[in-house]
């Protein structure tokens, strides 16, 4: 009883003295705009591009069958029409009377290029782009349009009526399918994969992040009290497990609260991105969720979040305290930051596909406690992965958990009072086991 | 108020076990045997003095005592149970280095420091603002704790240090840095400690502050009690008395060097003070001093001081510091 409440009495303090600091506020603050302006970032794209759209002059023969403007209009602006109907389109085509004025007007920047049509000896059409920019998605855009004019303009010439052409230039069918005949799952949606990969993905780095950023927090925040004595005060008052956890607590939810903030607005923010788009663009559209975010990788995030955020913070705790300056912090935290470094990036490269995530080596690391956290997520949100496992490294993860807790606290307990240089291995294990 | 303390120690002596006992205390940290059988006792409701040089074994005792340190050997216990099965709210402590929370609030560190010994916070927070009026540093309960001055910090230090209301008070070097009137301000708060019964230990090097304030004292020298008992006691433990003598003759001294057992350790206009070797009369001195100097103005025998029991026992002071720095390179 007594226990819990010292533990609770310390964190009480570590989170209000926190929350207080102007550096806490406005970094929060700082870290919140920054998140919604990436979340935000195609909608602010889109708007400031609406404003100028990309305007080019065509030149043509007067005999042409079909409109070369309609054409092109139709085919430059496909992309994003078949985005959104109602949005205003990025090129404006626009008909000049000849090839020399549209190519002056294009040097003095009225125009960004020239659409010139030619009717050649022949009779067939050639077409010039004069631009300043051919290697962009508008000079492949133009060369389509080209080979289309060209041939509905063969097709006249052949005595095509202009209802036929439009059965020629219908879009054929076309899909995808499993190789595996047994396989019954949908195939195709690669926005859906995509989607899922970089869930996955984002949530490895959000944990990885909290526990290197948040766990050297701690760290200073135990090495800020052993440079000030204060440690020596409290440390008559409470235990050093009270004040150890105390502290991973109170700092840990200083952390999880900043967290919040932060990955909440973010994720209100892309929810809501149609949502907003359409009040800053006048255009259509509701909230919609990430595609692959369910409640089950939520619950799975929040789970080896708070899993593996625990494990590390008290082992940076226990680090801190083996030191006595601040500028000793970083070195004294490296194996920590090192490791939980390793787990990240080898489930950012199995949820990238760089590496087999359904190999067995990756399944099997995935079950240890230090990697798992990060690992877990990519494996679950790949789908391959067995409920037992999840159980299994669960399991684990609470197991290591409260050997760390035991170890962080016979090394905080030797090391916060020591004093000078720091201790080899070998010292701190002496420590350990003696428990001075 | 020296005299109702008094009294009051020596009926505690008739309580015999009811004290704090540090019963053959070993630590060794790599090479330095820090402490080697260290034993004393301090009774409830005395001002105990722990005299030593610096690295001689004061913080580390004090350290074991509170329970930070885990000794090699030996045993601590309060009223004969082991001092670590008392709950912590009875022992208050104050480091050497002083410790606070720079950058938090005077009153609001205090009442943290309260409530983690258990003190409900609206009581912690009435006592702490008494105490702070009491120092006259009210007006800076808002302040942060950098802001203060250094005097002013340690008057904090103090007050964290007993608002809990603890019954046995540990400090390491108290006295160090403070200004004579800080130092006046703490001795008295001292002496209102053990008028409400709390035992108050502290460590110094200062040994003039331990003689005026203490009821007993230990001296400690590499980790090893050189005496230990009440203040009268211990000054009386080299057999050796003090004499101080003035004459109407006075500068004419060559008559009291000439006296076998007795030395002249401090030559003086108004009186000269003499040293009287255990086993002689002191009253010889007197005998001498009216056959060859006429008038005897001035006669008094005393104890020494305990900073001559000091160095008759271990030594002047200043040769012997060995620095803590010594102690923390053999740990690595």
């Amino acid at each position: 009883m007594n226990t819990i409440t010292n533990i609770a009495t310390v964190a009480r303090r570590e989170f209000e003295v926190r929350m207080r600091t102007r550096s806490f506020v406005f970094g929060t603050l700082l870290l919140v705009v920054g998140v919604l302006a990436i979340a935000l970032l195609p909608v602010i794209v889109r708007y400031v591009d609406r404003q100028d759209a990309t305007k080019v002059a065509v030149a043509a023969p007067a005999d042409l069958a079909t409109d070369p403007v309609a054409t092109l209009n139709r085919l430059l602006n496909a992309p994003t029409a078949a985005a959104d109907p109602q949005a205003a389109p990025d090129y404006v085509v626009t008909l000049v009377d000849n090839i020399d004025m549209g190519r002056a007007d294009v040097i003095n920047g009225r125009y960004a290029a020239l659409f010139a049509i030619d009717r050649a000896a022949d009779g067939d059409l050639s077409f010039t782009l004069y631009s300043n920019d051919t290697t962009g998605r508008s000079a492949t855009l133009a060369w389509q349009a080209a080979n289309s004019i060209a041939v509905a303009d063969r097709l006249d010439r052949l005595g095509v009526a202009a209802d036929d052409q439009a059965a020629v230039f219908a879009p054929a069918q076309f899909g995808v399918a499993w190789p595996d005949p047994s396989r019954t799952d949908p195939i195709g949606d690669t926005a859906a994969l995509v989607g899922q990969d970089i869930l996955a993905f984002g949530m490895s780095i959000l944990i990885f992040m909290m526990i290197v950023m948040y766990g050297t927090w701690i760290a200073m925040s135990v090495v800020e009290e052993k440079s000030s004595r204060v440690m020596e005060v409290v440390l008559n008052a409470a235990t050093p497990f009270q004040l150890m956890a105390g502290k991973v607590l109170g700092v840990g939810s200083v952390a999880f609260t900043q967290y919040a903030a932060v990955v909440l607005s973010g994720g209100l923010a892309l929810m809501f991105q149609d949502a907003i788009a359409s009040t800053v663009l006048g255009e259509g559209g509701g909230a919609t969720l990430p595609e692959g975010l369910n409640m089950g990788m939520l619950l799975a995030f929040a789970v080896y979040g708070v899993l593996g955020f625990l494990l590390y913070a008290c082992l940076f705790a226990a680090a801190g305290s083996l030191v006595s300056r601040q500028e000793d912090v970083n070195t004294a935290v490296m194996p920590l930051t090192l490791l939980s470094a390793a787990g990240y990036m080898i489930a950012v490269y199995a949820s990238t596909g760089m590496l087999d995530i359904r190999a067995g080596w990756i399944v099997l690391l995935s079950l240890v406690p230090f990697l798992g956290p990060f690992m877990m997520l990519s494996r679950i949100s790949d789908g391959a992965v067995q409920p037992w496992e999840i159980v299994v490294s669960v399991a684990l993860l609470l197991a290591v958990l409260g050997a760390a807790l035991w170890l962080a606290a016979r090394i905080y307990r030797a090391g916060v009072l020591l004093y000078g240089q720091r201790p080899g291995v070998l010292a701190v294990w002496r420590m350990v086991r003696s428990g001075v | 108020m020296i005299k109702g303390r008094r009294v009051q120690a020596s009926l505690n002596e008739g309580t015999v076990g009811m004290s704090l006992t540090i019963d053959g205390l070993r630590k060794r940290f790599g090479e330095v045997q820090a402490l080697d059988r260290v034993s004393f006792q301090v009774r409830p409701g005395e001002v105990f003095g722990f005299l030593g040089a610096n690295g001689a074994g004061k913080t580390t005792t004090m350290r074991i005592v509170l329970g930070f340190l885990r000794p090699d050997d030996g045993t601590v216990t309060w009223n004969q149970l082991p001092a670590a099965s008392w709950p912590r709210r009875i022992w208050g402590y104050m480091p050497e280095e002083r410790g606070l929370y720079l950058r938090m609030p005077v009153l609001d560190q205090l009442v943290y420091f309260a409530s983690l010994y258990g003190v409900p916070r609206a009581t912690a927070r009435r006592d702490a603002i008494q105490w702070l009026a009491r120092f006259r540093i009210e007006d800076y309960a808002d302040r942060k704790a950098e802001s203060l001055s250094k005097g002013n910090q340690q008057k904090v230090q103090y007050i964290a240090t007993i608002l809990h209301d603890p019954d046995v008070i540990l400090m390491d070097e108290p006295f160090s840095g403070l200004d004579p009137v800080n130092v006046a301000l703490l001795k008295s708060a001292f002496l209102e400690m053990c008028e409400r019964g709390k035992t108050v230990i502290f460590s110094t090097h200062q040994l003039d502050q331990a003689e005026e304030l203490c009821d007993s004292v230990a001296i400690i020298d590499r980790g090893r009690i050189v005496t230990t008992g009440t203040t009268r006691e211990v000054k009386r433990s080299t057999g050796h008395q003090v004499v101080r003598v003035a004459t109407a003759h006075d500068g004419d001294i060559r008559w009291l060097q000439s006296l076998p057992h007795v030395t002249v350790t401090r030559p003086g206009h108004d009186y000269t003070e003499v040293r009287v070797e255990s086993g002689s009369d002191p009253q010889a001195v007197l005998r001498a001093a009216m056959s060859h100097g006429g008038d005897v103005l001035r006669f008094e025998v005393a104890d020494p001081s305990l900073e001559e029991v000091f160095v008759t026992r271990v030594g002047a002071l200043d040769t012997h510091e060995r620095t803590l720095a010594a102690v923390a390179e053999a740990v690595e």
